[in-house]
């Protein structure tokens, strides 16, 4: 049937009606009657300002809009920055929902101060202003006498990004040697440090971005928010690629967003990535699926190599400790220099064909000598597919084919990984990825990975004040890759850089779990080990108690970031804890804990105090915040937060200043003469605004132009570009125009920092200074191809796309309907058919959960998917807010750090938070048999959304199934 | 004459439902409900150990010949000469016929209560100041100013595109000519103006 | 495009609906039963005066509930507008609220003479006034007698409009296989008689109670036993075309030929019931009132369980 019977359209009516039918015309003012009003009323033009995204470390560029009316200025939308190539336009679902952050009517609107007689975790509040909130804070510092040392300051990736200037300068100025920085344990220092001693870039988040724009091929390896769920920057050129064909490979125990998207999917076992890797690895190296010009060329690889009395790898250097190799075909040795990106000429200037294999038998001084690439070969003993895909579960056939594909086709990207953590092999598991994707030469150059462009500046830099032989700078502003990661180190692990002597306690205690002969952590940089032992006074320095009584948190959770949660109950609620004080916008479940809560302004609201580099772009350029509205409520900028916090903790505001010139390069007095300006005129943010100033000046210095030009370039555009990738690349592509900031300059197969680790006693497999096997132990002596329970899984996590880490934004109202639609998925526990039979299991049953290992328990709803794997369940570890402040969030969903114990790996402290098995059961079933089942578990809450309103919302009522 | 059409690519459409809430903030639409004007359905599909996971992003389809129009007995839905169907929200009276003519599902109501909330939630900058049926509009606001629907700018997989069936040159009038991209339930006769990119073709 | 299909029933139009539609169908067919009987068969004023008024009332509350179920009811008055037909004359509902408009007016109009010369009417105290104004009789007379015929006619045809309209809108909704199609229109239209004429005979057995209107309630036994048979005729080959069907068509099957509200209340007691009662009185006759006023309340009852479950059968076919 046709529905359209001949007729006049609306429009065509409109156009007749002019001509009058009075009749026709009748009909116009019913509208008017009816209060018609369109969107054509709104004459008010729109304001546009650029800002940055504050959800994720992507830190997106954003194109901001605003509207006046009746006077009242509000932002009404969020874009991607057009001109930005960095998101390209784009940002995800968090991104556009931003907004409704600052319009979110659980904000923190005043500063709060606990009402006397409450205990931490009560939410038990009362307005107050500033003035009251900062004498409460010192009144407290005061009476409790609370030393600096005592104090520690908790940061989250906010803070790290955007405040590092301030909040470190903060430290050493206050001669506070305790941070503990979140993205750490989880993601920088576990993951991204194994990809790093490869390459040598390490940085505070994340530097390399993979061309997926022109790679042939991607393999992913336990990852999916760092792609399709979504960092933006990688999601579009990844869908770029994908359109232009390339082969997509996915390894992931379920079928995350990103492993949706790939042509392949490996559901792997938990855990066993690393017996992956290191088979593909030994396929490649076995059947020469490398690239060995560059591998001569770039990497010590060719380096050489014996073993010591104790049977450790030593390099083979020569007198002055430079590397010496073999040249291809003769049995001659030449010392190559000890900093350089290639190893072409020996350091007489000889040229070198470097062997990447010394002849069978080849002794030095009566020392059997190999080069790096034989004893990893070596090390690759007996590595098989077949050997893996014991562990794996996937068959050897296509860990082979994986290889050979990936080997020969190119340019081919093995993604570096984001999120760490999970399991003690998961740093070597990042580490061995990238000895993959160098195989492949395909590092800074078309279709690899590339490093950032504000990376390649710094080490440009660096790389060029080391060759005159001047000192670097500024380190904050100087130092990139692990040059810089040894400066945090070294500042930190040091008691001599602080007055009164003590390192961090993370240090301290290390080196007591040491001297008391137990395991204890290498590198607990900016780490949580050793905090509970300081808050309970069981750590010991120098033979005096070193304790922690005092704590600042800056937009930091570890309430629900860090296991597990009862751990940071008790430390934040610790009779002995004088006074906790924390920085946030939203009530998020740690601000339970606090005495004092700050409100700090939204990202809309606020001008930051610094231009700032544009994340992982390739391009070079230069960005920054504009307010787009007023604050809406009493609410204060972080460095001004910092500097009233020094005048209460060391009594002087300027000692912040001059560390801040220290470390970042700002000119104290400069600031000091504008500031005292600008808090005439403002009564929050004055400080944050002098430095904005200041860091403009400087930088129109640095760039030749005027702070005016930086300013309308920025306020036009939203970003400030410096120099596109190909130009960048051109000169300062590493390794093969620049050298690595590694310890050699160049791509390292065997690892300095490892090296110097086990001279110092380390010798655990976690240490190998090549690439080698760890084994996940989710079972005690049990390995992981071996039968589980009939109840019994291997636990995996990982991020939801609508929401940051298990972030206060679940409350972002949009961001919340959109987890209620899809709440089965995004708020159950995934298990497979298979198993949930066997169990009595239905989608939305609600189920008890039980570490095998701890007995930490908690409950969930039940979502039974065959896009998991039958030994494995799956829970987004995005939700689980205790804090009914939080009104959307609040009982949605499992909190991971119910079940994650604590229980960290030995290198950085990195969490080993999929270590175990979970068992299952039906709640009723449990609840029949035990009476205590849940205690510590969260009731379920009524969904603050109307019930039945789901996925196919207008007929939510009645489905009748669907086909497959 | 101008036509306008979306494509979206099954195959990287990734499920961030990055179009939903652009959609919901663009649009103002009643998200306290749980209302949207594009959804992103997350489906597993495939039988047996061939099981998939296929995101499924789902708006009006402004159909040549949409039955939510012909049943409309106010005029409220309208067709542009591009092929837009919009609803007047000064004529429409919200007898929801529309939603019941429409087979893809396309159409939520704002109702007075909506119209309310609509005020505190968005404020200053609440446009709507009637209820009525709504639906998306394939945000015809946006594209009088030279911008695309705001589901497509941000769409982090490129997954939709848009664009006019009516210039030759345009990609996404050249995939529909093609048939790469081709429509839902043709068969009903709507003619529908989204059309989508298979995935499964590609993975074999 | 190969899609997996999700098969959704819907929660937009429910019981509210189907009471309008029901009504709707009704109140029509009664006007259009009363107004035909009491042209050609007998000049019954009771019968019109019962009928029209009762009818109105029905097509009222149907309305109403329509009415208040919209989101914007101010808005209403654009279809009010007669002019909504040259904007709109693709939608049913336009021609639907505009016969039912019509209808009330032409059927008060038929029904005015009666009115006003009924002396019980006259003594209702509002009513009486207004009927006792000059006007009224002017009306009544120069107009309402003058063209009694056609004016029974206009509210005939109008009737006959609204009954069939109801089944028309279920069929201009094209993804629900059970509603778009030939076969909806005549189901309701057949169905709207035959509900009306048992509603005749309850008002003729139970209200009216005159022993000369024994052949009138004859001829609508047999006309209501027809109608009957037609229904289930109807509904046979509904079952035919929806088991046979695309899947739409096949899941409503499902959910109807399954459902005991449909087979039992419905088919059962709604129809078969009735028909076999009646079939004895068209035959034999009954010695009592009973059991055609029994089949009279169950044709009712049936005629709203038709609606009731058409709306809820509908399946709707998405493709995500
Ligand atoms: N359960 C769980 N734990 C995790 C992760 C996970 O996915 N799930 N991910 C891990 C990883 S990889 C990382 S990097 C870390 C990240 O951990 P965090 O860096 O701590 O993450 P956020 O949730 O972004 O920030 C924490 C707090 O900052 C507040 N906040 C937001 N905006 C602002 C602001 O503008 N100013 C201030 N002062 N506060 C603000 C939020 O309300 C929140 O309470 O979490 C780790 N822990
Ligand atoms: N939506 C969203 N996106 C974000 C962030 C966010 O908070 N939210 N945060 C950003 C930050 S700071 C980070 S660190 C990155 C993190 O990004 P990713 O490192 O990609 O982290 P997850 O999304 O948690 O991805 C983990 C994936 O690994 C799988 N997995 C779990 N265990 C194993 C295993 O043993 N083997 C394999 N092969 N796979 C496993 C999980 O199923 C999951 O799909 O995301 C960034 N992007
Ligand atoms: S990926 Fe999303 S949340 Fe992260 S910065 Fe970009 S827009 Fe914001
Ligand atoms: S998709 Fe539905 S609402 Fe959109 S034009 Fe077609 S019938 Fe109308
Ligand atoms: S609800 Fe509004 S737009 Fe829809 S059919 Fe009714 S009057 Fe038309
Ligand atoms: S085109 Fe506009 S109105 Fe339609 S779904 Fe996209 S954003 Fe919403
Ligand atoms: S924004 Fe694009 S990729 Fe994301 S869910 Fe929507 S259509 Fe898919
Ligand atoms: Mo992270």
């Amino acid at each position: 049937m046709a529905w359209k019977l001949p007729s006049l359209n609306r429009r065509a009516f409109l156009k007749t009606a002019g001509y009058g039918g009075a009749g026709l015309g009748l009909l116009t003012p019913i509208g008017q009657l009816a209060g018609k009003s369109g969107p054509e009323q709104t004459t008010d033009a729109d304001d546009t300002s650029y800002s940055i995204c504050n959800f994720c470390s992507s830190l997106c560029n954003l194109k901001v809009t605003s509207q006046t009316r009746n006077g009242v200025k509000r932002i009404t939308k969020l874009a991607g920055n057009p001109h930005s190539t960095l998101n390209r336009g784009k940002i995800c679902a968090r991104g556009q929902s931003g907004l409704r952050q600052t319009y979110d009517t659980d904000r923190l609107k005043t500063p709060l101060i606990r009402v006397e007689g409450s205990k931490r975790g009560e939410w038990a509040f009362r307005a107050a202003s500033w003035e009251e909130a900062w004498q409460y804070i010192d009144a407290k510092a005061k009476k409790a006498e609370i030393q600096p040392y005592e104090w520690t300051m908790v940061g989250g990736w906010t803070s790290c990004v955007f405040y590092m200037s301030w909040a470190v300068p903060f430290a050493m100025a206050n001669a506070i040697p305790n941070i503990i920085a979140s993205p750490m344990q989880h993601c920088v220092t576990t993951g991204h440090i194994g990809t790093d001693m490869v390459t040598g870039n390490f940085n505070i988040h994340d530097e390399v971005l993979p061309d997926y724009d022109n790679a042939k091929y991607i393999l992913f390896v336990a990852n999916n928010s760092s792609i399709g769920a979504v960092s933006t920057c990688r999601m579009v050129r990844f869908a770029t690629g994908r359109k232009r064909g390339a082969k997509v490979v996915a390894l992931d125990p379920r079928r995350s967003e990103t492993a949706a998207k790939a042509d392949e999917w490996l559901a792997i076992r938990p855990g066993t990535d690393l017996d992956f890797m290191l088979a593909m690895l030994k396929v490649m190296m076995d059947e020469g699926y490398y690239d060995a010009l560059f591998l001569k060329q770039h990497s010590n690889m060719p380096f050489l190599l014996y073993r010591d009395s104790d049977g450790e790898w030593q390099p083979l250097t020569d007198a002055e400790g430079r590397p010496r190799v073999l040249s291809e075909g003769s049995e001659r040795l030449y010392s190559l220099p000890a900093y350089s990106n290639r190893n072409g000429s020996d350091v007489e200037g000889n040229p070198v064909d470097p062997a990447l294999r010394a002849p069978d038998g080849f002794e030095v001084d009566g020392k059997p000598v190999v080069t790096v690439f034989q004893a990893q070969l070596a090390e690759l003993e007996g590595r098989t597919p077949e050997w893996a895909a014991k562990s794996t579960g996937i068959d050897a056939e296509t860990i082979r084919r994986i290889a050979f594909e990936f080997g020969t086709t190119r340019p081919a990207i093995v993604d570096p990984g984001w999120h760490g953590a999970r399991y003690q092999n998961m740093m070597m598991l990042r580490r061995v990825q990238a000895m993959i994707q160098m195989l492949t030469g395909g590092i800074d150059k078309k279709g690899g990975w590339i490093m950032s462009g504000e990376f390649h500046h710094k080490a440009a830099r660096m790389i060029e004040a080391r060759e005159k032989g001047e000192p670097a700078g500024p380190p904050f502003a100087a130092l990139a890759g692990m040059p810089f990661a040894k400066f945090v180190v070294e500042t930190f692990s040091d008691g001599n850089n602080f007055p009164h002597g003590r390192p961090g306690w993370a240090w301290a205690y290390s080196d007591q779990e040491r001297a008391a002969g137990r395991e204890y952590v290498a590198l607990p940089v900016m780490a949580d080990t050793g905090l509970k032992e300081s808050v309970e006074g069981t750590l010991q320095w120098n033979g005096e108690p070193y304790r922690t009584r005092a704590v600042l948190i800056n937009a930091a959770n570890p309430v629900r970031h860090y296991y597990p949660d009862s751990r940071w109950k008790e430390i934040l609620g610790h009779p002995d804890m004088e006074l906790v004080v924390a920085i946030d916008v939203l009530p998020a479940d740690t601000t339970l804990w606090a005495d004092v809560i700050l409100p700090n302004s939204s990202y809309l609201e606020r001008d930051e105090p610094a231009l700032y580099g544009n994340g992982v772009n390739h391009d070079l350029a230069l960005t920054t915040r504009y307010a787009a509205i007023d604050p809406l409520y009493d609410t204060e900028e972080t460095p001004d937060i910092l500097l009233r916090m020094s005048n209460i903790i060391s009594g002087s505001e300027y000692g912040l200043l001059q560390w801040v010139e220290k470390l970042t390069g700002l000119p104290a007095e400069a600031v000091k003469e504008r500031y005292a300006q600008k808090r005439t005129q403002m009564e929050h943010g004055a400080f944050s605004a002098a430095c904005r100033e200041v860091y403009f000046e400087q930088t129109a210095k640095r760039l030749h132009t005027t702070p005016e030009a930086i300013d309308q370039t920025l306020r036009e555009r939203g970003i400030y570009q410096e120099q596109d990738r190909e130009a960048l690349l051109e000169h300062a592509a590493m390794p093969r125009k620049l050298p690595l900031p590694s310890e050699s300059g160049r791509v390292e197969f065997f690892a300095p920092l490892f090296h110097a680790l086990r001279q110092g006693g380390n010798r655990l497999p976690n240490f190998n200074v090549l690439g080698g096997h760890i084994a996940a132990e989710c079972r005690p002596d049990t390995p992981m191809d071996m039968p589980l329970a009939g109840d019994e899984f291997y636990f995996t996590y990982g991020k939801t796309p609508t929401v940051s880490y298990a972030s206060t934004n679940s409350n972002n109202p949009v961001l919340a309907a959109i987890n209620q639609f899809k709440r089965e998925i995004y708020g159950g526990v995934w298990i497979h058919p298979d198993r949930a039979e066997a169990l009595g299991i239905r989608t939305g049953d609600r189920l008890q959960l039980r570490n095998t290992a701890t007995g930490q328990q908690t409950e969930g709803d039940a979502y039974v998917t065959r896009l998991i794997r039958r030994d494995a369940l799956f829970i987004h570890s995005s939700f689980g807010s205790e804090n009914p402040k939080l009104t959307r969030a609040y009982g949605f969903g499992t909190a991971t750090s119910k079940l994650i114990p604590y229980r960290v790996e030995p290198v950085v402290a990195g969490f080993r938070s999929q270590e175990f098995t979970i068992k299952v059961s039906r709640l009723d079933q449990v609840a029949a048999t035990d009476p205590t089942r849940s205690a510590n578990v969260l009731t379920p809450h009524p969904s603050p959304l109307p019930e039945g309103e789901g996925e196919s919302v207008r007929f939510a009522n009645d489905s009748i199934g669907g086909v497959a | 004459m101008t036509r306008y059409a979306m494509v979206i690519d099954l195959n990287t459409c990734v499920g961030c439902n990055a179009c939903m809430a652009a959609c919901a903030m663009e649009n103002q639409t009643p998200v306290w409900k749980n209302k949207w004007r594009t959804y992103v359905h997350d489906k597993e599909i495939g039988s047996g150990e061939d099981v998939h996971r296929r995101f499924f992003p789902r708006l009006c389809n402004h159909c040549d010949n949409p039955p939510c129009l012909s049943v409309c007995p106010t005029g409220a839905t309208y067709k542009l000469d591009n092929g837009i169907v919009k609803v007047d929200e000064a004529l429409c009276m919200g007898c929801r016929a529309c939603a019941m003519a429409c087979p893809y599902d396309a159409r939520l109501e704002v109702t007075h209560d909506d119209v309310e909330t609509g005020r505190e939630f968005y404020g200053e900058a609440y446009r709507r100041s009637r209820p009525s049926m709504d639906k998306c509009t394939f945000c015809d606001h946006r594209l009088e100013q030279g911008l695309q629907p705001a589901c497509v700018e941000t769409c982090v997989g490129s997954a939709r595109q848009f664009g006019d069936l009516d210039d030759p040159n345009d990609p996404v009038a050249q995939m529909v000519a093609r048939g790469v991209a081709r429509p839902l339930m043709p068969h009903l006769g709507t003619r529908p103006n989204v059309y989508y990119i298979d995935d499964l073709k590609r993975r074999g | 495009m190969d899609v997996t299909m999700s098969y959704t029933t819907q929660t937009v139009w429910t019981w509210w609906i189907a009471v309008y539609l029901y009504l709707g169908g009704l109140g029509a067919a009664t006007l259009v039963v009363t107004f035909l009987t009491d042209m050609y068969l007998k000049n019954h004023r009771a019968l019109v005066l019962w009928g029209a008024f009762s009818g109105i009332a029905m097509l009222s509350i149907g309305s109403l509930m329509l009415f208040i179920h919209l989101l914007d009811p101010l808005a209403v008055l654009h279809v009010i507008n007669p002019l909504v037909l040259f904007r709109q004359p693709h939608s049913w509902i336009a021609w639907g609220t505009q016969f039912i408009i019509w209808m009330m007016w032409w059927g008060l109009f038929y029904a005015l003479p009666y009115l006003v010369q009924s002396e019980r009417a006259r003594r209702v105290p509002l009513l009486g006034a207004v009927l006792r104004l000059k006007v009224m009789t002017r009306l009544s007379n120069r107009c309402c007698l003058r063209f009694h015929k056609t004016i029974g006619w206009l509210a005939t045809i109008n009737g006959i409009g609204v009954a069939v309209y109801t089944g028309l809108l279920l069929q201009s909704f094209p993804a629900v296989a059970l509603w778009h199609n030939p076969g909806v229109p005549l189901l309701f239209t057949v169905s709207a008689f035959s509900t009306a004429l048992a509603y005749l005979l309850l008002l003729l057995n139970l209200v009216i109670k005159n022993e000369e209107d024994y052949y009138i309630k004859v001829f609508y036994e047999r006309t209501d036993t027809m109608l009957i048979a037609g229904e289930l005729v109807i509904l046979f080959s509904f079952f035919h075309y929806m088991a046979a069907g695309n899947e739409s068509a096949f899941r409503s099957a499902q959910l109807l030929w399954q459902d005991m509200g449909w087979l039992i209340g419905f088919i059962g007691l709604g129809l078969i019931v009735p028909f076999l009662l009646e079939l004895k009185g068209v035959i034999k006759g009954w010695a009592s009132r009973l059991p055609i006023v029994t089949a009279s309340v169950l044709v009712l009852a049936g005629g709203y369980l038709l609606r009731h479950y058409f709306m809820y059968a509908g399946v709707y076919a998405h493709p995500w």
